[in-house]
């Protein structure tokens, strides 16, 4: 019906003229009349408890219109509900917008301020005189596990949050087969995607209603969050540009939008929150800390046979975060391989620590982890090759649909293709010919040179019905599936402005939903715009109105697709009452809907006749129909309704089987898995323990792809964040809890220096089940990535008999390693 | 006790009365509407907050208003000429240099700089130079590749 003009070029962006310019709207640009500036006292400690807090000197202060104090946040709010990510919490534990009788963990929000400047406000914070008394701290999991530990939340009797665990297939059958039981203790550590924008929240407060202007991910968490703990019923959620979001303003910005609701609330003044750098390192979300035990059960042809991992998660001092970098892992549980007996065992264990948050893949990159590493342990326990190893437990090309034991069903791809081309770019036997040579003759001793080859999947659209598989007790089923809206109209001079239901974060949706119109309407991208960003009282929104899952690809997209399709017909049906012809027999070109024959070439004529004011009748433009829909009942057609847009809500349609859990257990935990081999070459320095990344190639299938320029900047983006999480950026925490990581220097993360030039083949198959063929894009190499360049560290440092086991590689780990194996 | 302040910012003569701790970012922000100029850390770090003071690259925000007094400062609302978009931020637009666009204003400023400087610089130098800002969406590929045409325009 329509060709694709569009999809799958590199359409010009829509977004990046105004930020280029420097007219990117964020929060922090807007103003309100009579704003007030807030600003966030923050627990010192790790673990104490409040005994007063006196906030008179500071509401005293010249320029102070309010203070809030856990005592007013107790009394003037509700906790919240525990919400999408808190599945298996035993007992239920109030959680508020601050600490309310404890604090748990460095940077917890204690207080609020709000002041005519942001320095006032600041200087008030220091005239809040809080009485604490302090709490033995527990900063890893062994010491809050231990039965001497101070508990952090009493109400559980333990600081092990959760544990249990999902098994699929006949393990003890595997593992009683195995020629052989493969062991590894894995770990990876605390990180963030430190979102350059930090949370920002600006909000106004009338007798008609409340709107906040938030930089969430999801607008519908803050949606939720103000009507439950303050019980308002007419919020509006505006959701401006946002500078990054990558998982980390999904959660814990709820905290900050009610208090500073409730800060609006309380003045009766627009109120305005930014919080800054070092409050975003200790207090905005990390992802978790991650230790596993791993046994494998293999042959000896290296086929394994079955798998067992026992994963301990610290996740810090949350609840409501309490299980999400486990639950996560059932989206790549059996990552490309089709092993099919395994069981994961969990533990979630609370400690003094940050919040763990969704951030850039959640537990998945972990997951990858598990699976690439134990492939090369089990090929040097088998002295195979690691390629071959791999290879020997693919799913084959011809294997798709393919499920996988826990129920995720692949659509499309060929793992052992993206495979052979990642060895073919990264030019695997030369590095390996180089290698052998610089062993030989000794060059290579200094600098040690290493290559390192994993696969992975990148999973996309949320299913939050998954959770059901781990916590079946679980009496509320959260929202399965997804809904999404999106809304496209054709306004009267003949140009199309639509809406979408979810907020970008930098992910080109304008661009993109332009491009998807573009070829469903048969225009020009450049007459096509977004009417705004996202706004509740505006926006079509569902559950999956979030910019989160990967969600974009599958809703989003097929959201706009089904509202443009609804309003071509309504166009064409337009249009065919105008023209006097067929429904069938009209085509559409460049904005001008052409009846039989006609065709655009003869539109320098129409042009000329149109000047003469002869009529046509051949043809008929946007503009025109645009016009009739509008202001001519007398040339629309009978039961025609006014006006020419459409909104589509879009579920995916292919949700079933296995939306919900059956009795083994199986759902499918994301609906599309992009596929990609990574491949690096390092080069290790014996002196300084320095990793350089020498080549970092990829081969990605992420399905039909949209706009191959914006894929590749997601590709290179998360790529170059797990690149620089496994050389080293990381939260580091002294033994009281203290963060020791506050500023973006402290905490390490690579610049265009250490960043490698990462290299990238696009090799898509679509998706049979998706709109168009397509498959998520976004965060997906960040999930291989720490494992590629674990497994290249550990290829340069074998000749020393060196196992990379921790992440991260940063010089000061790879130089330990290697003092230990020289003392050896 | 409040300074005056007057400095030319995109060849305006801009004045204004600021606390003595005021932040030149600040200053551009909040008293003169100009918020192309991102705060990303507040302390030198990040680059999102990149301006030119008397034609030499700045992060303002380690800068005090009070310091810019009787000084030419240039933002990123000041390179576009005339509606048309300058070399730098036009090869940053073709070329997908930027995602969520925060930093964007900071890398334009960094950029623009480096090629005043220096109209051919390889590879090697723009990563240099450029290891003053920080991107967390893009992995800098395109940030560099933008660049290296933003350098070969400005040639021409």
């Amino acid at each position: 019906m329509t060709s694709h003009a569009h999809i799958g070029r590199s359409t010009p962006s829509k977004e990046a003229p105004r930020h280029a310019a420097g007219r990117g709207t964020f929060v922090d640009d807007l103003v309100r009349p009579r704003m007030l500036h807030a600003c966030i006292l923050r627990s010192l400690y790790a673990h104490a408890r409040i005994t007063t807090v006196d906030a008179k000197a500071a509401t005293e202060l010249r320029g102070v219109s309010g203070v809030v104090t856990p005592e007013d946040v107790k009394r003037l709010t509700r906790p919240f509900k525990p919400g999408r990510y808190a599945a298996g919490l035993r007992v239920p534990i109030p959680e508020y917008g601050c600490a309310v009788d404890k604090v748990r963990y460095v940077g917890e929000p204690v207080a609020i301020v709000a002041a005519n400047t942001r320095a006032r406000a600041e200087d008030a914070l220091e005239l809040i005189a809080v009485d604490y008394e302090a709490l033995l701290a527990v900063a890893s999991t062994k010491a809050a596990a231990a039965a001497s530990a101070p508990l952090i939340y009493e109400e559980l009797g333990s600081n092990v949050g959760w544990q249990g665990h999902v098994a699929f297939g006949d393990v003890d059958g595997a593992f009683q087969r195995a020629d052989r039981i493969v062991r590894e203790n894995l770990q990876i550590h605390r990180y963030s995607s430190t979102p350059l924008e930090p949370f920002a929240c600006l909000v106004e407060h009338t007798p008609e209603r409340l709107t906040i202007w938030c930089n969430s991910q999801s607008p519908d968490v803050i949606y939720d969050a103000i009507t439950e703990a303050l019980g308002v019923q007419n919020v509006r959620v505006i959701v401006p540009d946002v500078g990054g979001g990558f998982g980390q303003k999904i959660h814990l910005i709820r905290k900050y939008a009610v208090l500073v609701a409730l800060m609006a609330m309380q003045t009766g003044r627009p109120v305005k929150w930014i919080e800054d750098r070092s409050e975003h390192m200790m207090a905005g979300g990390h992802a978790c800390e991650q230790e596993f035990d791993v046994e494998a059960a293999v042959a000896s042809d290296g086929e394994v046979l079955g798998m067992k991992i026992l994963d301990t998660d610290d996740v810090g001092g949350a609840i409501s975060t309490l299980t999400i970098h486990f639950t996560n892992k059932l989206n790549n549980l059996f990552n490309t391989y089709k092993v099919q007996h395994l069981r994961l065992e969990g533990r979630s264990v609370i400690t003094n620590k940050c919040p763990v948050v969704p951030n850039r893949g959640i537990g998945k990159p972990g997951m990858c982890f598990v699976w690439e590493r134990m492939m090369d342990r089990i090929a040097q326990e088998l002295a195979l090759d690691p390629i071959e190893v791999r290879r020997r437990n693919l799913i084959g090309a011809d294997e798709f649909p393919y499920t996988t034991p826990n129920g995720n069903i692949h659509g499309s791809g060929d793992y052992q293709m993206l495979l052979n081309k990642a060895l073919v770019n990264v030019d695997y036997d030369e590095v390996r010919r180089r290698q052998a040579a610089e062993r030989e003759n000794g060059s290579g001793a200094e600098k040690m040179l290493g290559i390192g080859v994993v696969i992975g999947v990148e999973p996309g659209g949320r299913n939050a019905a998954r959770d059901m598989a781990i916590f079946p007790e679980s009496k509320r089923m959260p929202g399965a599936g997804g809904v999404e809206g999106a809304k496209v109209k054709l306004e009267k001079n003949g140009s199309v402005v639509f809406t979408l239901g979810s907020p970008s974060c930098g992910q080109s949706h304008e661009t993109i939903a332009s491009q998807i119109i573009a070829d469903a309407l048969g225009m020009r991208p450049e007459r096509i715009a977004m009417s705004g960003t996202f706004d509740s009282a505006l926006s079509p929104w569902g559950v999956s109105s979030s910019n989160s899952g990967n969600n974009f690809h599958l809703y989003d997209v097929g959201a706009v697709h089904g509202a443009a399709h609804r309003l071509r017909n309504r166009i064409c049906t337009l249009a065919a009452h105008v023209l006097g012809a067929e429904l069938q027999s009209l085509r559409i070109e460049d904005g001008v809907v052409y009846a039989g024959g006609a065709s655009a070439a003869d539109a320098a004529a129409h042009d000329a006749s149109a000047n003469t004011g002869a009529a046509e009748k051949d043809r008929v433009t946007f503009a025109e129909l645009g016009k009739i829909a509008y202001s001519n009942q007398a040339q629309m057609p009978d039961d025609f309704e006014g006006g020419l847009e459409a909104t589509y809500y879009h579920s995916h349609p292919h949700a079933n089987p296995l939306m919900l859990p059956d009795m083994q257990g199986r759902v499918r935990a994301q609906y599309t898995f992009s596929s990609a081999a990574h491949a690096a070459v390092v080069e290790v320095d014996r002196e300084t323990g320095r990793v350089r990344v020498l080549r970092y190639v990829i081969v990605s299938d992420n399905g039909t792809l949209m706009n191959p320029a914006v894929v590749d900047g997601q590709i290179y983006g998360s790529a170059a964040h797990g690149i620089s999480v496994a050389l080293g950026e990381g939260f580091v925490y002294g033994d009281d809890a203290q963060l020791l990581t506050l500023t973006l220097l402290d905490y390490g993360k690579s610049t265009t220096l250490e960043t490698p030039r990462i290299e990238i083949e696009h090799y898509p198959v679509p998706d049979p089940f998706t709109t168009l063929g397509q498959k998520a894009a976004g965060e997906g190499a960040a999930i291989p990535s720490p494992a590629a360049i674990a497994s290249a560290v550990e290829d340069a440092l074998s000749p020393m008999g060196i196992t990379v086991r921790h992440l991260p590689l940063s010089p000061e780990r790879v130089w330990a390693l290697i003092q230990e194996a020289q003392d050896a | 006790m409040k300074k005056a302040v007057s400095m030319t910012v995109n060849g305006e003569l801009c004045e204004g009365e600021v606390e003595p701790r005021t932040l030149l970012v600040h200053f551009l922000r909040e008293h003169l509407g100009l918020t192309g100029t991102h705060v990303g850390c507040v302390v030198g770090e990040c680059g999102a907050c990149s301006v030119l003071v008397d034609g030499t690259l700045v992060k303002s925000c380690l800068m005090l208003a009070v310091q810019g007094h009787e000084r030419d400062v240039t933002t990123i609302e000041g390179l576009a000429k005339d509606g048309a978009l300058h070399p730098v931020q036009e090869a940053f637009v073709n070329g997908f240099a930027l995602q969520c666009g925060f930093c964007t204003p900071g890398f334009v400023m960094a950029a623009h700089a480096l090629l005043a400087r220096n109209p051919d610089p390889t590879e090697e130098e723009i990563r240099h130079d450029l290891s003053s800002n920080l991107c967390m969406c893009t992995g800098y590929v395109q940030i560099v590749e933008a660049v290296k045409h933003a350098a070969e325009r400005l040639r021409q």
